[in-house]
């Protein structure tokens, strides 16, 4: 579903990422992870062609991610860091406009979007603008518009960053129904959320590609008990720079 | 084609739903008012043209003001990274905003045709130089739009765009005065670049093609400009 092939990234003199490969078949749930700067946003941001890599190919159902731009963004789902949201607008106003930029027919739109909004229990705050909505809305909005034309892959940059816990419940809910359907990528840097939800593990530092592994594998080979344990191991904290 | 409409469609809802639209209509609207009121009570003449001058005038004022928000607030807010993961085109969110914010000025531009009704009524104005003062102002709108929307292109900050497009409308508007300055090479060309030579064709009855390409052409080279600086990541 998704191959990245030796994938940098630079920005002026900052590598952000250094020849990150690795494939990812249909229906799998992967966890990135990685301290905050590691570089987990910009390698999505390259997945969802919104920027291109300075080196390296990356391909998405057999599709080139520069090439074919646009049809792959049709068959992706994004949810940025921060859910990209138009204060100004209601609820459904925000799904509809997102539906026609996403190619849904008009005949069908009304029924995708009654669905999503049931999906991510959207329907009891429909018509409220959403400035006025709590965070846990505003990330279920941002999922909603993700998932609303179906996309085969699914990439979702810290889904629940900011949540309170009951929230987080919500939307870990929300992750775990979509993950039978379609193939799903997700960043975080909370760690006990990444051991419930994603089967294998890709772990970046410094822009560098330092473990691949599904997470039994991961537990056993640093004979950790969670995955805390692993990524503290990985990313001592007396290592840590000040400019990290 | 429907991309570029929905996008339309959602500018000119983002105009209404802030204040700022209702003041701006407002006050501009009671400004041109008073000046009309000023100009042909003090002329006597069943004509537009002074009216049309002032016009144009704050319009180099007013436009930047409109039309900052357009791309810079999206960048600011992250929006950009949904629209532009969307499998919708960079010409259709270029074409898409223009026309949006370039519907909310032919809506601050429509209720000044009343003005037109009001000489009609007390006088015997000629028609032509209104017609074609009025496209003039219209197709100049459409020319201060696409300067807004490309300088809203190149940053986040809406200060600096508004800025940055008041440099250039100030420069495209009084560039006939530095002609004086300049050697004699350069002044037709500067004349051709000044907006106010193409206006004032307009507003006394002159329907030149010249005129009309050269909104046109203007508007194009903006909207391409503005197509590639969407394009080039490096704001990203």
């Amino acid at each position: 579903m998704v191959v990245a092939q030796n994938i940098s990234k630079h920005f002026g003199n900052i590598e952000a990422l250094k020849n990150i490969s690795f494939e990812i078949d249909r229906g799998e749930i992967v966890g990135f992870l990685g301290k905050n700067g590691a570089g987990k946003t910009t390698l999505m941001r390259i997945l969802t062609s919104y920027l291109s890599p300075s080196a390296g190919k990356a391909s998405i159902a057999g599709q080139d991610i520069t090439r074919n731009s646009l049809a792959i963004r049709r068959k992706i789902g994004y949810l940025p860091e921060n859910p990209p949201l138009y204060p100004n607008m209601t609820v459904r106003e925000y799904l509809k406009f997102a539906a026609r930029l996403k190619d849904i027919p008009a005949r069908t739109m009304r029924l995708s979007i009654d669905k999503v909004m049931d999906d991510c229990r959207l329907l009891y705050v429909q018509n409220r603008l959403i400035a006025h909505l709590s965070k846990g809305y505003k990330q279920r909005i941002g999922i909603a518009q993700a998932i609303i034309h179906e996309p085969e892959l699914l990439i979702l940059d810290e889904p629940t960053s900011g949540l309170d816990p009951v929230q987080i419940q919500q939307v870990r809910k929300l992750i775990k129904d979509i993950e039978h359907k379609r193939t799903v990528l997700l960043s975080t840097h909370i760690l006990s959320e990444i051991e419930q939800i994603a089967r294998r593990i890709l772990i970046i530092n410094r822009g560098e590609l330092i473990k691949d592994r599904p997470l039994e594998g991961l537990l056993k080979d640093a004979g950790a008990a969670n995955l805390e344990e692993v990524f503290l191991k990985l990313n001592p904290p007396q290592a840590q720079r000040i400019d990290d | 084609m429907t991309k570029t409409l929905a996008i339309a469609q959602k500018e000119l809802s983002v105009y209404f739903k802030s204040p700022i639209a209702y003041i701006i209509l407002i006050v501009t609207i009671t400004v041109f008012n008073i000046f009309f009121y000023m100009i042909i009570d003090q002329n006597r003449e069943a004509t537009l043209r002074d009216v049309f001058a002032v016009m144009e005038f704050m319009f180099v004022f007013l436009v930047p003001l409109l039309t900052m928000r357009v791309f810079a607030e999206e960048k600011a807010s992250g929006t950009m990274e949904f629209l532009m993961t969307t499998p919708t085109s960079n010409t259709s969110i270029v074409l898409g905003k223009y026309l949006g914010s370039f519907l909310f000025f032919s809506l601050l531009l429509g209720p000044t045709v009343i003005y037109y009704l009001i000489i009609e009524y007390f006088g015997q104005p000629d028609r032509r130089p209104v017609a074609t003062g009025f496209l003039g102002l219209w197709l100049e709108g459409g020319l201060f739009v696409a300067v807004g929307i490309l300088t809203s292109s190149w940053t986040r900050s809406q200060v600096v765009a508004a800025i940055t497009s008041y440099v250039i409308l100030f420069l495209l508007y009084f560039s006939a005065s530095f002609i004086p300055y300049t050697s004699e090479a350069f002044a037709p060309v500067i004349r051709y670049i000044s907006t106010l030579t193409h206006a004032a064709n307009f507003s006394v009855g002159l329907f030149n093609l010249a005129d009309v390409v050269y909104y046109l052409s203007g508007i194009a080279l903006c909207l391409i400009l503005t197509r590639i600086s969407v394009e080039n990541r490096l704001w990203r």
